[in-house]
């Protein structure tokens, strides 16, 4: 059995009126000792999916279990339990109460945990004696470097002794000598018969990785060259949510982009005619179709390449 | 590190002991703000507090003339509202069929009336020495010796026809002369808390001497005070008791009262109301620990319970700015304040009431914030 199981998990969330679904049926399983990484651009789920096993949000479909015991679907209570016993979270930002000093801010999570006043002092002292912060135990976040405020929220995770460490852009707001740290710490982390998934777009924590998962929509190489289609009319190029591989130019008829409003109903963003093109964000930063393009009428289109589309942008015209 | 030596893990409980550390800091942290709203808030409570006095002083006042005046019964004309109020003359000598009527053992005529002195008033009395010293007060002609004659705690009772018993609100001194209409009185002694009318003091002067003030010398009187137990009342009047004499004194400023008394609720209102201000900024700027905190599973009762807490510190710290400020504030009150030890009790009651109602929206929006908004690069 794995500790940490996540199988077919859909999230699907309303965004600016429109429907998102960041994730669609994604599956992970990782067992103790094992430090994951989640690489990907921004918007391509992976703070979903760890706000998701964080139980934060409750996903559309799909299962979550940590140490056989299932997340989804769990009532207000179990969750806040879950939350305290079962897994620990890294912020990007460190997220440290402010008017708390580096040991208050770990007491406090103890102290909800259940653990008495001595206990709870003990504890924290002896988490940031770890991170090696024995000496900052009375500094409040301000008064302390990057580094040293994310091994405190490293330190906090740690407060009620989670199987699960979740981090979400651990290094984001570290310079290259404040990161050496935390890097280390992380790994120490998995070492310790945890689980740690770390979401990032940060390269340098790759080495310390057992697996990298690439959340970024993955285009088949075989797709990447360029296809004439013809279309009837309602006839769907590409769907919302699909990888994006090639950029189109309309050689006759109409083009409409569609989006899925948050309500079910469509929204038409874009017409695109003869002439124009359309569909480069997808490939140009590697990130799935924000709209569903269809045929408005029969229409012929030309699908190229980023590489050859970039040759020939400063002829082509743009779509409004 | 191994996570086998850390310590157990413990269920959670609902113990709420972590918060009060987190609303004590947080307190700590915006010290000044919280400063601000403590002296804001506290200067409220002070107004109120007087104000509370004052509307007391209404029903006091009122307590403490009709029982000075030591009647068992009030015999008044019959359709007359009683003697205060609506009084209705009538001869003095009638009183002698009242004495006749079974149970009474004493009775005696007054005269209730108004009056413009001038010359007592000193400077502290009024808010400027260069207001004009003469004032309105009430008048009450008894009989000296009689029922009615009220028992001083300075000088003598009523007994010549120059003389006159004042009440010390008028900072009159024994032997002072005042005027009275023009017509001049020796004061002979001093009772205290007489007054009516929102703190107009009494003068008791003779009957004899009232009817020459106010009734050109006629023999007249408002009402017989009776004691005893009179098992009728006489023909042509009215008995009534001494809850209904207050109920009549009372009755010109029951409207002034209850007016008050909204005052003094709607300044618990607005202490409530910059309490709440304060608490709300701070439950605003704190939405992303409190998200921080639910995520890492603080319930969200505690994150309430602990705004509540502030909100309830801020009351109690006001309350005590309060006490402070209501002594001087009172000082300056040309009406008077009357304030019982329970009124003191009452406000630190009030400031965990104030605070509480003062929380809940702020509380509510801390309780409802969304954990998953931790995620990301705020801050």
């Amino acid at each position: 059995m794995n500790l940490l199981e996540v199988s077919d998990l859909t999230v699907e969330y309303s965004s600016g009126g429109y429907k998102v679904r960041p994730l669609n049926g994604f599956n992970l399983h990782m067992d103790k000792r094992e430090l994951t990484v989640l690489l990907g651009a921004s918007g391509c789920g992976k703070s979903t999916l760890l706000s998701a096993i964080a139980g934060l949000l409750r996903p559309l479909s799909g299962s979550i279990r940590v140490g056989g015991s299932e997340v989804v679907g769990l009532g207000n209570k179990e969750l806040t339990r879950y939350r305290q016993t079962s897994v620990g979270v890294v912020f990007q930002a460190f997220n440290l109460i402010p008017s708390l000093s580096a040991r208050e801010n770990i007491e406090l999570i103890c102290r909800t945990g259940g653990q008495s006043r001595i206990e709870a002092r003990q504890r924290a002292e002896h988490l940031l004696e770890i991170m090696d912060l024995g000496d900052r135990m009375d500094h409040r976040p301000g008064a302390m470097s990057g580094g040293q405020q994310q091994r405190v929220a490293i330190a906090r995770s740690l407060a009620l002794n989670p199987p699960v460490i979740l981090a979400d852009e651990p290094t984001a707001h570290l310079d290259y000598i404040q990161v050496e740290g935390v890097l280390k710490t992380l790994r120490d982390l998995a070492d310790a018969d945890r689980t740690v998934l770390i979401a990032t777009h940060d390269e340098r924590l790759l080495p310390l990785a057992d697996r990298v998962i690439e959340l970024s929509p993955r285009v088949a190489p075989a797709t990447m060259v360029e296809e004439h289609r013809m279309l009837e009319d309602g006839e769907v190029l590409f769907a919302q949510g699909d990888p994006g591989a090639l950029v189109y130019t309309v050689e006759s008829g109409l083009i409409q982009l569609v989006r899925h409003r948050d309500d079910a109903a469509e929204e038409v963003i874009s017409e695109v005619a003869q002439g124009a093109y359309f569909g480069e964000l997808a490939p140009m930063f590697g990130l799935a179709r924000s709209a569903t393009a269809r045929a408005a009428g029969p229409t012929v289109v030309t699908g190229i390449p980023l590489t050859e589309f970039r040759t020939h942008m400063r002829t082509a015209t743009k779509a409004p | 590190m191994n996570s086998s030596e850390v310590l157990e893990r413990k269920s959670p409980t609902g113990f709420i002991g972590p918060i009060w550390l987190a609303s004590i800091r947080d307190l700590q942290w915006r010290s000044r703000r919280f400063l601000l709203a403590v002296l804001a808030t506290g200067v409220v409570f002070g107004l109120a507090l007087m104000i509370s006095g004052v509307a007391n002083s209404f029903s006091v006042e009122v307590q403490n003339t009709v029982g000075a005046l030591g009647a068992r019964s009030w015999f008044v004309p019959t359709g007359s509202l009683g003697p205060f109020s609506v009084a209705a003359p009538f001869p003095s000598h009638e009183v002698a069929a009242i004495r006749q009527v079974p149970g009474v053992t004493a009775a005696n005529p007054i005269l209730v009336s108004r009056a413009l002195t001038r010359g007592a008033i000193t400077s502290s009395h009024v808010m400027s020495a260069s207001v004009s010293s003469e004032q309105a007060v009430n008048l009450i002609g008894v009989v000296p010796g009689g029922v009615g004659s009220p028992r001083v705690i300075e000088g003598r009772p009523v007994r010549q026809q120059d003389s006159a018993v004042v009440d010390e609100s008028l900072h009159a001194k024994v032997g002072q002369e005042i005027s009275l209409n023009g017509v001049k009185f020796k004061v002979a002694g001093l009772v205290s808390g007489v007054t009516y009318f929102a703190g107009q003091p009494v003068v008791f002067v003779t009957l004899g001497a009232a009817d020459r003030l106010t009734a050109d010398g006629k023999p007249l009187a408002t009402a017989v005070l009776v004691k005893g137990t009179p098992t009728r009342a006489a023909i042509g009047f009215t008995a009534l008791t001494d809850a209904q004499v207050r109920t009549d004194l009372g009755r010109p400023t029951v409207q002034a009262a209850q007016t008050i008394r909204l005052i003094e609720y709607l300044l618990w209102l607005v202490a409530a109301g910059i309490i709440g201000a304060i608490v709300y900024l701070s439950a605003l700027e704190r939405s992303l620990d409190f998200a921080v905190l639910k995520a890492v599973g603080t319930p969200s009762s505690h994150l309430f319970i602990g705004l509540v807490i502030e909100a309830v510190l801020i009351a109690l710290g006001a309350a005590i700015v309060g006490f402070l400020v209501e002594i001087p504030m009172s000082g300056t009150s040309q009406m008077a304040v009357r304030l019982a030890p329970s009124n003191y009790l009452a406000v630190p009651i009030v400031a965990i009431i104030v605070g509480v109602v003062a929380s809940i929206l702020p509380a509510r929006r801390a309780a409802l914030v969304d954990p998953a908004i931790a995620f990301g690069g705020g801050k």
